[in-house]
């Protein structure tokens, strides 16, 4: 009876601490993982006041790495702004968690708009992703802009984030590269303000930007010096 | 002595029991501060308060740069003074200029007079593309006169034929004969024109900041 006792006894002193420190420990994750979530809902409301979208959009943070495949874009059928770990991971600022935003909001927007509540619209953003996601990233330019932020912070987001593949022919995404230079394209023509008095100058991974881009900014720049209205087609 | 010996353990484990729990609380305590204190805001006016408090939601937030409290909106309609296409050299960020249609009163108090000239931004052009996917025009940023931007809600999109609607149906039924399917995404999307005679509907927010 004693032996029994004693063994029962043991067995909670093993594992008392180890039960508080679990509990402890999934407090902490919590708590880290609501302050994730008020920062994104705040930069993404601020995206959808600024810029006056009449349409309810949530954002979500999710702890996964990133989206499993072959599923469904929330952001077309939920009209939910989800944005995965692995994803946050890169993320620094507020303009470039607002660049992360600004994109999904556009791909979003798109789903209402056109007939059957959207739903010809989202097909054809993803059919047609090439050419939508170039779209998506000018939008988000704009939605940046008329929040009060940075857009060349999409830039640095982008060039943080997306992987560079060999060709982009047959697939259904851009070339990184091309992607990027069309968006500082949109921001030369449009808000050349940014690029004056740019903030960015001394960031590392902008400046990574303007190196591994000196071919597309140098089209660019014949472009603009030919006044040229052409589409280039960058490498 | 067993017994003796085992209600001193029971005892010493019933104290060592209360000091982990007391520590596991004080470590939980500790991270629930630091996300409060992340929370905190601090009003120009008055020190920090303690959130320990129940306070009515928004009663320690900042005045936000817009108030959307108002349903109440006026309908300016206009037109455009020279039409756009898709087809012609247009080039994102470009001015263009629309006509008031007819005379806007607020509370019998004339806002915007009828042929007045309204510019706007052209955001966004997105060209026509292959499966009949159609051209589209994303205009914004619409300057009137004695009104604030803030106060308007005024993109404007303007979408070419969408050709989809037959183009998808005809691909799958030539499936069956090899290659011929495929052929259907030359079929291109029709451009995105903005006529002289297309009414433009903005709305104004007179009570929106």
């Amino acid at each position: 009876m004693v032996k029994q006792i004693l063994t029962l006894v043991a067995l909670l002193i093993i594992c008392t601490p180890f039960c508080y420190a679990i509990d402890a420990q999934s407090a902490e994750q919590l708590s880290k993982e609501q302050e994730i979530q008020t920062r994104i809902d705040k930069v993404g409301t601020d995206l959808l006041n600024f810029n006056k979208i009449p349409r309810r959009i949530v954002f979500a943070y999710d702890k996964r790495e990133k989206k499993k495949f072959m599923t469904t874009d929330k952001a077309l059928t939920k009209r939910q702004v989800i944005l995965y770990d692995g994803t946050y991971q890169y993320i620094q600022t507020d303009d470039e968690l607002a660049a992360a935003l600004a994109r999904e909001i556009s791909t979003v927007m798109k789903s209402y708009s056109g007939i059957w509540g959207g739903t010809l619209d989202s097909l054809q953003v993803a059919l047609g992703s090439k050419k939508f996601e170039t779209v998506a990233d000018k939008r988000a330019v704009d939605y940046m802009v008329n929040a009060g932020y940075n857009p060349l912070a999409l830039i640095v987001f982008i060039n943080k984030t997306c992987p560079q593949k060999r060709f982009d022919r047959f697939s259904r995404h851009n070339l990184t590269s091309k992607r990027l230079a069309r968006i500082y394209e949109y921001i030369t023509y449009k808000y050349p303000e940014y690029l004056k008095d740019n903030d960015y100058i001394n960031n590392e991974y902008y400046q990574n930007f303007l190196l591994n881009s000196v071919t597309n900014r140098r089209m660019l720049q014949v472009k603009i010096e030919n006044n040229s209205t052409e589409e280039l087609d960058y490498e | 002595m067993n017994k003796f010996f085992v209600l001193f353990l029971i005892i010493f484990l019933a104290f060592s029991q209360n000091i982990l729990y007391a520590q596991a609380l004080q470590i939980e305590n500790k991270s629930e501060f630091q996300t409060k204190s992340s929370e905190t805001v601090i009003d120009d006016n008055r020190d920090e308060i303690e959130h320990n408090e129940l306070q009515p939601a928004g009663h320690l937030q900042q005045v936000l740069p817009y108030d959307f409290s108002s349903t109440e909106y006026v309908p300016i309609k206009l037109s455009i003074t020279k039409e756009i296409s898709t087809k012609d050299e247009i080039v994102e960020g470009q001015k263009i200029e629309f006509k008031v249609l007819k005379d806007v009163y607020y509370k019998d108090k004339l806002v915007v007079k009828q042929d007045d000239i309204v510019t706007a931004t052209l955001e966004t052009i997105v060209t026509s593309g292959m499966n009949g996917f159609p051209a589209e025009l994303i205009v914004d940023n619409f300057e009137i006169p004695g009104i604030n931007k803030s106060q308007l809600i005024s993109t404007y999109t303007k979408k070419g034929q969408n050709r989809c609607f037959w183009v998808y149906p005809l691909k799958w039924s030539l499936t069956f004969i090899p290659f011929v399917g495929s052929l259907t995404n030359l079929i291109m999307g029709g451009h995105a024109k903005i006529k002289t005679k297309d009414i433009i509907t903005l709305y104004y927010f007179p009570q929106w900041r």
